[in-house]
């Protein structure tokens, strides 16, 4: 009897089952989504590492053999034009250094690269007694072996551009021999070290003969001798987060250090690349830098695959806001130097400046929660 | 009154009449005579009773003492006897100004709280020649950071597991063997004698705030390695020897030298290559008037991770003279260090280029270093009832005295002068105080000024 009552419940039950999924596949309208967009990120990956992060550092290593064949000209014949020739060949050096922080992982991290080259600020401190010590030149391998807040790009700034107080022009008679023999050792130093950079994504990761590669393993995510990437998502991850790095660095750190709560409590010193007046050039850069890897190309280069076609399959509307976050934040940036084309370390202590560089550094906190909370969520929307 | 008295001296003296009459019956005599045998014989066997009574109870307090000092020995063999513990520990507030970076010249006051240190040290006699040590240390009141490095992982990674601000961590913990005052044996984690802060680092042993900067600024603080020693005192001379494990170079700094390379920042500590300390002082500096001289020797390339990334041995050795005259009111204490470095030049360039290690600018490392510290107190106990010390302090590092090529950059040559007072509320309590001026050897940076107070403690049950 029991076994009966039993059988009848589960007969019941089934049929109430099989009833509810038959009128399920009756049903006309479709199956409930799974919330998850599909994007084939091959071409994108292969794209950005080769079209923009291994172009940018190939452009980066040209100029800084540029810059030390500037250098050396100088110290062979100590012109102002020649002087001139030197400091348009370090602003052309930073463009791809500034614009390539926008993805500072990999060997320029590994390797200590960038503390390397863009160590701020300058130890003016120790400079004059290097200069003062100065026994027939400097060689390369001896001022690799010092403190790197006495070398690289600031410290060659300084050298070719003066103090950047009053203004940033330096007369070729106030650049003492030992400045620029310092300076043509400074700039063989920094050539060495963008080669490195370079190899480390072209030929091997670490310098070792049997390693891939740098580029090579970004490409290649989730295969058997990889250990730096174990998937595309992993891949696409370090390029967003890379992204997010350098806005923050640049609206809460380049910017607002300096910057502070008042013009009273400004702080001159903080100010990068304050000998040359090229701060907001830096600053802009960094974010066009930026651009190019949601974009995909380097501006004014054919469309190719970039971050934003990743997050127009996720989100279209998104894709569209963050490409005009990231203009307007450039076109705030670029706007600080007023009418007068003020300098940024002369506008932190102005009032009309203080209110443009507000602005700024509003739309880059804009871009930033954009792509923290917006695009990097989209990671997980994502059909793998 | 006169009458009664009078009335009873007549009553005695006829008694004694009657007595002498009674004396001439031989019969009542003879009955006189059984009568005062009977109470002698009495009073014979009260008097032994007594006697007995006596031993008796002379011999229960016999037994008694001997309970009792059984007892006694029982609670001096107990294991709660054998246990010891101590603890000091000390709190600091300084006001110090610092510079934001390297182009600064106007210095920012700022001030700040370090819950310094607690140290907890238990001991345990086995018996009359063995005994163990464990000094726990807890560092700003924190856990810590252990610093792994994975060698599968990639081309080899270094690392850091972060816990919290501060630092928990095993400062001693040592086997002794002493047989007698002339020789005694000790392993395990132990002090080295290399530096007066390993032998004074209890708060009422030094009379700065903070212990010596210019210390702190070329060897590990209060250094312990992991290894074996040999001690012992002869006529008043002390001497020690030390085999121990040595220093990782992958860690030494521009700005303490050695000092970071100090393996306690590691999970493992790297033995393959051993350091030896030799230690030999005429007088005790614990207990007061002593000189010394100590010596380190070691290699460090072998301790590295990465260790074909230098070819030579990195040899680290280091000179330390000391003394302290402490006498009646007066206290003077002075060491001087000075040590060398086998290959800066080739750690300096390997710790650049190490992927993933990053002393970043700090990499350049001496190849020279320098440091000596003076301070010199006057107890004023002696002349007045306030147990107040004043001292003056000079402290002097130069990390970076010299350098393999090239110049050595000033920067790091930092003198230290200040004067203070330490006031003993109690003798296991200190309350300090000091005022003094920092000097960088760099003539654009500005002397700053810097405050300190503390209070430190110290007991041993």
């Amino acid at each position: 009897m029991k076994q009966l009552k039993y059988s009848a419940v589960a007969i019941a039950l089934i049929s109430t089952l099989a009833a509810c999924g038959g009128s399920g596949s009756d049903d006309s309208t479709p199956p409930p989504t799974d919330d998850k967009f599909e994007f084939a990120a091959t071409e994108m990956i292969t794209n950005l590492t080769d079209d923009v992060i291994i172009s940018g550092y190939s452009t980066l290593a040209m100029k800084g053999e540029e810059m030390f064949l500037a250098s050396q000209t100088l110290v062979a014949n100590k012109t102002q034009a020649n002087l001139l020739a030197a400091q348009e060949a370090w602003k052309a050096a930073r463009q791809p250094w500034e614009q390539g922080e926008s993805h500072i992982f990999g060997p320029v991290d590994s390797l200590s690269i960038d503390p390397h080259l863009d160590s701020w600020p300058l130890n003016t401190a120790d400079l004059t007694g290097v200069l003062a010590n100065n026994t027939g030149g400097f060689a390369a391998d001896t001022i690799k072996g010092w403190n790197d807040d006495i070398q690289g790009f600031h410290t060659m700034e300084y050298l070719l551009f003066g103090d950047g107080v009053a203004d940033n022009q330096k007369d070729v008679a106030d650049l003492s021999i030992s400045e620029a023999e310092y300076l043509m050792g400074l700039s063989e130093v920094f050539r060495d070290y963008t080669k490195t950079l370079d190899d480390a994504w072209k030929i091997s990761h670490d310098g070792q003969a049997a390693s891939k590669a740098y580029g090579e393993l970004v490409k290649a995510p989730g295969t058997a001798d990889n250990t730096f990437y174990a998937s595309q998502v992993g891949v696409i991850q370090e390029l967003v987060n890379g992204m997010i790095g350098i806005v923050d660095e640049v609206g809460n750190g380049k910017i607002a250090d300096p910057f502070g709560t008042s013009a009273a409590t400004a702080d001159t010193s903080k100010v990068e690349s304050q000998y040359s007046w090229n701060s907001l050039t830096d600053f802009s850069d960094n974010i066009i830098g930026v651009r190019n890897v949601y974009q995909g190309e380097l501006t004014g280069a054919s469309d190719k695959q970039g971050i934003i076609d990743f997050v127009k399959a996720g989100d279209e509307s998104l894709a569209l806001r963050v490409g005009s976050e990231i203009d307007d934040a450039i076109i705030k940036i670029q706007a600080i130097n007023g009418s007068n084309n003020m300098p940024f370390r002369q506008a932190i202590a102005d009032a009309e400046g203080r209110v443009r560089i507000q602005t700024a550094v509003d739309a880059l906190s804009k871009l930033q929660a954009s792509l923290e909370s917006d695009v990097l969520p989209l990671l997980n929307k994502w059909k793998v | 009154m006169k009458t009664k008295l009078s009335l009873l001296a007549l009553c005695i003296a006829g008694l004694s009449c009657t007595s002498a009459i009674a004396a001439t019956d031989p019969a009542q005599l003879e009955q006189a005579i059984a009568k005062q045998e009977a109470e002698l014989n009495k009073l014979k066997h009260d008097l032994a009773e007594l006697a007995a009574h006596q031993k008796m109870q002379q011999q229960q307090q016999e037994a008694q003492a001997e309970v009792v000092a059984t007892a006694t020995k029982e609670l001096i063999e107990s294991k709660w006897n054998k246990f010891s513990f101590k603890s000091y520990g000390s709190m600091t507030y300084t006001s110090d100004e610092y510079y934001q970076n390297v182009q600064d010249t106007s210095p920012e006051r700022r001030s700040r709280f370090d819950l310094e240190r607690i140290v907890t040290e238990f001991g345990y006699q086995f018996n009359d020649e063995w005994d163990m040590e464990v000094e726990i240390e807890y560092e700003h009141g924190g856990t810590g950071t252990a610093l792994e490095y994975d060698g599968f992982d990639e081309f080899g990674e270094f690392e850091t597991e972060v816990e919290a601000g501060g630092e928990v961590m095993v400062e001693k913990a040592e086997l002794r063997y002493r047989p007698s005052d002339e020789f005694g044996v000790k392993f395990g984690n132990i002090h080295l004698p290399i530096g007066l802060s390993s032998i004074l680092h209890k708060p009422d042993q030094y009379l700065t705030v903070l212990r010596h900067r210019s210390e702190a600024a070329m060897l590990p603080a209060v250094w312990n390695e992991m290894g074996v020693g040999i001690f012992g005192e002869l006529a008043n001379f002390h001497y020690q020897a030390q085999v121990v494990s040595g220093l990782n170079s992958e860690y030494f700094r521009t700005y303490d030298w050695i000092a970071s390379g100090h393996q306690k920042r590691f999970e493992h500590v790297n033995a393959d290559d051993l350091a030896y300390a030799l230690r030999l002082d005429y007088g005790n500096f614990k207990k007061g008037s002593a000189v010394g001289v100590a010596y380190y020797y070691g290699n460090t390339t072998g301790n590295r991770h990465k260790s074909n990334k230098v070819s030579g041995d990195g040899t680290v050795s280091i000179l330390a003279v000391s003394g302290a005259f402490v006498q009646g009111p007066w206290i003077l204490r002075g060491q001087y260090l000075n040590g060398t470095l086998s290959d800066a030049d080739a750690i300096t360039q390997a710790n650049k280029t190490t992927p993933g290690l990053k002393p970043g600018n700090f990499a350049q490392v001496g190849s020279e270093s320098e440091a000596f510290f003076v301070e010199a107190g006057v107890d004023l106990s002696h002349f007045t009832p306030v147990p107040i010390t004043v001292f003056a302090n000079i402290d002097y590092s130069n990390p970076l005295a010299d350098v393999d090529t090239g110049i050595a950059s000033k920067r790091y040559e930092n003198t230290w002068t200040s004067v203070g007072i330490n006031y003993f509320p109690i003798p296991e309590i200190v309350i300090k105080a000091e005022a003094g001026r920092q000097q960088v050897a760099v003539s654009s940076i500005p002397d700053t000024n810097f405050f300190a107070l503390g209070v430190g403690y110290q007991f041993s049950l």
